[in-house]
């Protein structure tokens, strides 16, 4: 499934490429990244959060995998957010990932255009963004709890890093 | 085996039959490498879905010791020989004939060991599949990476997931004296690549 809300008896759920995962209370949601960028959006006051694993910067048009694209995956976490927070939530989000792996510097960075992307669209929704990320050559392992709206930051060799 | 269940797609199955055939040439060039201590043999061909294939990969968080090696030109594609670092300690240690301490950080002979195994198999790979499809393949310096195992497939997956929600991967297995190692070889083709191997195989005599 591309898109779900967690049942609230789930502690824990691994989002894969494309995936875009809804959860509340103290549900956990984590995402192994590289030049993908795992978003994630938190309500504080109704401490539910979704976090998104953005593999592509435009859909071009394609809905059907929200979660894979920049540009609709903000969109659907908004939608599904306020179906489980109400019309009055407020939302704030972070952002990991988006890096270089093969440390090349060619003309098509797809870690820097997901970056931009996220950014643009977060952006859009007028959603402030309260910490990121974001570049650089290494893998990220990010753990994102829906409660507490913090995001765990794994590199190896670094020690974690809490956004 | 694995590669039974891509075997019931025919398209797959056509793959198969090439990513067979290019193993066995790379098997042989990684039999005169180790001096006749490793073989390799194609484990599976398979689609899998964009959202799960680092798990059905079982790769997911695992922190890896890679080689990448990048096809450049006009079909494109990747080829990640992956080990957990004991495994490409142990290698680099017989190649080497020498005791590898795994407690002190990868040094640059050590590196450049590993590096070469990687060249060596992405060579023999890429002339197999060049002589197959009768297009030229250059394979691009190999890259030693240690880092999480999906963090690098997730880039070598890119061009594929432009196109699609299903990705192609093929991968091989490693074997000393017969007993499997904890080694893959995995080799991610751009949907051009594909293309131009079904055509190949398809206009085959």
């Amino acid at each position: 499934m591309d898109t779900c809300v967690l049942q609230s008896a789930v502690a824990e759920a691994n989002v894969g490429m494309g995936r875009l995962v809804a959860a509340s209370g103290p549900a956990r949601l984590w995402a192994v990244l590289g030049s993908c960028v795992g978003v994630a959006i938190h309500c504080p006051r109704q401490k539910v959060g979704a976090l998104a694993h953005v593999v592509l910067p435009e859909s071009m048009g394609r809905g059907d995998v929200p979660g894979k694209y920049a540009d609709t995956a903000v969109g659907e976490m908004i939608r599904m957010l306020t179906g489980l927070a109400g019309p009055d939530a407020l939302f704030v989000a972070k952002y990991a990932g988006g890096a270089s792996m093969f440390g090349y510097d060619g003309p098509i960075q797809i870690g820097q255009a997901n970056v931009e992307a996220v950014e643009a669209a977060l952006r859009k929704a007028g959603i402030r963004v309260a910490a990121q990320d974001a570049g650089g050559r290494a893998g990220r392992r990010v753990t994102f709890d829906c409660g507490t709206g913090k995001m765990i930051v794994e590199m190896v060799g670094h020690p974690s890093r809490v956004l | 085996m694995k590669d039974a269940v891509g075997c019931r797609n025919p398209q797959l199955e056509v793959l198969h039959q090439l990513f067979s055939s290019a193993t066995h040439d790379a098997s042989a060039a990684m039999c005169r490498w180790t001096d006749g201590l490793i073989t390799l043999s194609l484990d599976e061909v398979r689609e899998i879905p964009l959202a799960a294939v680092c798990s059905e990969l079982n790769i997911e968080d695992n922190l890896l010791t890679m080689v990448v090696l990048s096809l450049e030109g006009e079909l494109g594609g990747a080829m990640i020989l992956t080990f957990d670092d004991h495994n490409g300690r142990q290698l680099v240690g017989s190649l080497l004939n020498r005791e590898v301490d795994e407690s002190c950080p990868w040094s640059d002979l050590e590196k450049s060991a590993l590096t070469e195994t990687g060249n060596i198999l992405g060579c023999a790979y890429m002339n197999a599949l060049t002589r197959l499809i009768d297009r030229e393949l250059v394979p691009s310096a190999p890259y030693f990476i240690q880092d999480y195992g999906a963090s690098v497939l997730q880039q070598a997956l890119m061009v594929q997931a432009v196109a699609s929600d299903q990705v192609l991967i093929c991968r091989t297995g490693f074997h000393r004296e017969g007993e499997e190692l904890n080694w893959s070889v995995l080799f991610v083709p751009t949907e051009r690549m594909r293309e131009a191997m079904e055509a190949a195989l398809h206009s085959a005599p």
